[in-house]
């Protein structure tokens, strides 16, 4: 589904993802975990086109987003080509990015109408039907800055599925809740995942990981440390860091 | 009482001679401002070390010289414009300028997380532009613009210099040629007026985008 190999990428001379590869399986639910700073982010944002890498292919249901030339500096595909991969995503970001002067049911059908030309009746339908599913039916007629931060991301969830993408990417999406509000996210992501949509989710949440994650890697200093069944890597890991970063993240609970 | 009825006709028309200068470069400016503003942050570098040497010109000097450059200093090489003309242009110019910096900022105060948003919905850079940024911008550049608006209207005073007869200007031939004070009172009052309903239009507007935070 998507393939990510050896992918660099540094900020001036400062090297954030020094040779990351990545390979996800469609309805795979893929957890990244590591302390701030690993890169799990910027490897995330890498695959979605927020940022460009220097070397290494990013491949999305065989079409190349970059491909690695002889040296391994990557080559971009063209915008249109770009373009149409980048479709096949979506993205929820750490701090929702809603746009705040737009109904909720207008964040919604504001880029199938103006992406893919659906008509409005249809884009509505279907909003309605995704804020549904996240439990927010009766919420699309408000405005962000009436929902709590729990609420906004599950929007922001049901915005990024109304371009009906075949990857969600989700980018440390309870990061900026408050602790009682974590939970109803998670659980819009755990229906998710038992629809088996693919899912790459990069998250502090070991708990999430471990209960809903098919794989789990641990990235640090802009490299995957290690990489397995989240039963592997979060109950079991044979790695040293691996080991201290989970302790720290196991026993601030 | 007498007096000021004699007065109203030449003032009234002094102040379509100031009302028609006020729309006019409210009119053009406008538009011209917020292209300016995002030429001001277009990647094209040409385009926007322009625009910064434009803003700085136009800011940089007085709109008193440059109603002058307009008319009397191209006329010395050659160029004759109507006087209103002149008036026209350096007012739509030095507004534009004005206007151009408040976009700017009021663009660069749209966070990169509303770009990305619009970005990996598939949204392109026009789309974006259109139905993300500038609604939101015009929200909050709201208030600096009525400033400027303000502003405005009273700058018009400033077109005496070219001798058009606009309502300060006439104002003052009559209190010269009367020896009495009350046509500045008047052309005061016009102004308030003026000011008032500017100030009520941009509260008007601001309490129309008060629906979002």
């Amino acid at each position: 589904m998507l393939q990510a190999l050896d992918i660099h990428k540094k900020f001036g001379s400062l090297g954030v993802l020094k040779g990351v590869s990545l390979q996800v399986e469609k309805g795979e639910v893929i957890a990244i975990i590591g302390p701030s700073g690993s890169g799990k982010s910027t490897l995330l944002r890498c695959l979605n086109h927020l940022e460009t890498i220097d070397k290494g292919t990013i491949a999305v249901q065989g079409e190349f987003m970059a491909q690695a030339g002889p040296d391994g500096i990557a080559f971009y595909s063209p915008e249109k080509d770009i373009a149409a991969i980048r479709h096949k995503m979506g993205m929820v970001f750490q701090n929702f990015n809603l746009f705040p002067h737009k109904s909720v049911l207008e964040n919604l059908v504001m880029a199938p109408m103006l992406v893919k030309q659906t008509d409005r009746l249809q884009a509505e339908n279907s909003a309605r039907e995704l804020l549904k599913k996240v439990g927010l039916s009766e919420k699309a007629d408000n405005y962000p800055f009436e929902l709590s931060g729990g609420q906004q991301q599950r929007v922001a969830i049901a915005r990024a599925l109304a371009m009906d993408p075949e990857i969600m990417c989700f980018d440390e999406p309870t990061s900026a809740l408050d602790p009682e509000l974590t939970g109803e996210v998670l659980q819009v992501m755990k229906d998710l995942a038992q629809e088996h949509m693919t899912m790459v989710v990069v998250t502090h949440e070991i708990g999430f990981a471990r209960e809903v994650a098919n794989r789990v890697l641990f990235m640090d200093e802009g490299l995957v440390v290690e990489e397995g069944s989240a039963e592997d890597v979060i109950v079991n890991p044979r790695q040293e860091r691996t080991r201290a970063f989970l302790s720290k993240v196991l026993m601030a609970r | 009482m007498d007096y000021i009825l004699m007065l109203l006709p030449s003032m009234l028309k002094g102040l379509t001679v100031t009302l028609k200068l006020f729309s006019l470069t409210l009119l053009l400016a406008l538009p011209l401002g917020i292209l300016m503003g995002m030429a001001r942050l277009s990647h094209f570098k040409p385009l926007k070390w322009f625009m910064e040497f434009y803003v700085w010109l136009f800011r940089g000097t007085p709109l008193l010289l440059q109603l002058l450059f307009m008319y009397f200093g191209l006329m010395t090489i050659g160029i004759r414009l109507e006087r209103e003309i002149a008036a026209y242009l350096a007012f739509v110019l030095n507004y534009s300028a004005y206007l151009a910096e408040i976009f700017r900022s009021g663009i660069q105060s749209i966070s990169p997380g509303q770009y990305e948003a619009a970005d990996v919905l598939g949204l392109n850079r026009v789309q974006t532009m259109r139905n993300i940024v500038l609604p939101q911008v015009f929200k909050r550049v709201l208030p600096p613009i009525g400033n400027e608006v303000i502003n405005l209207v009273k700058d018009t005073a400033l077109i005496y210099v070219l001798a058009i007869s606009e309502l300060s200007r006439v104002a003052r031939t009559h209190v010269m040629r009367d020896g009495t004070f009350t046509p500045f009172i008047i052309a005061a009052v016009f102004y308030l007026i003026m000011t008032g309903t500017v100030q009520q239009v941009f509260k008007w507007l601001e309490s129309r985008f008060d629906y979002y935070r």
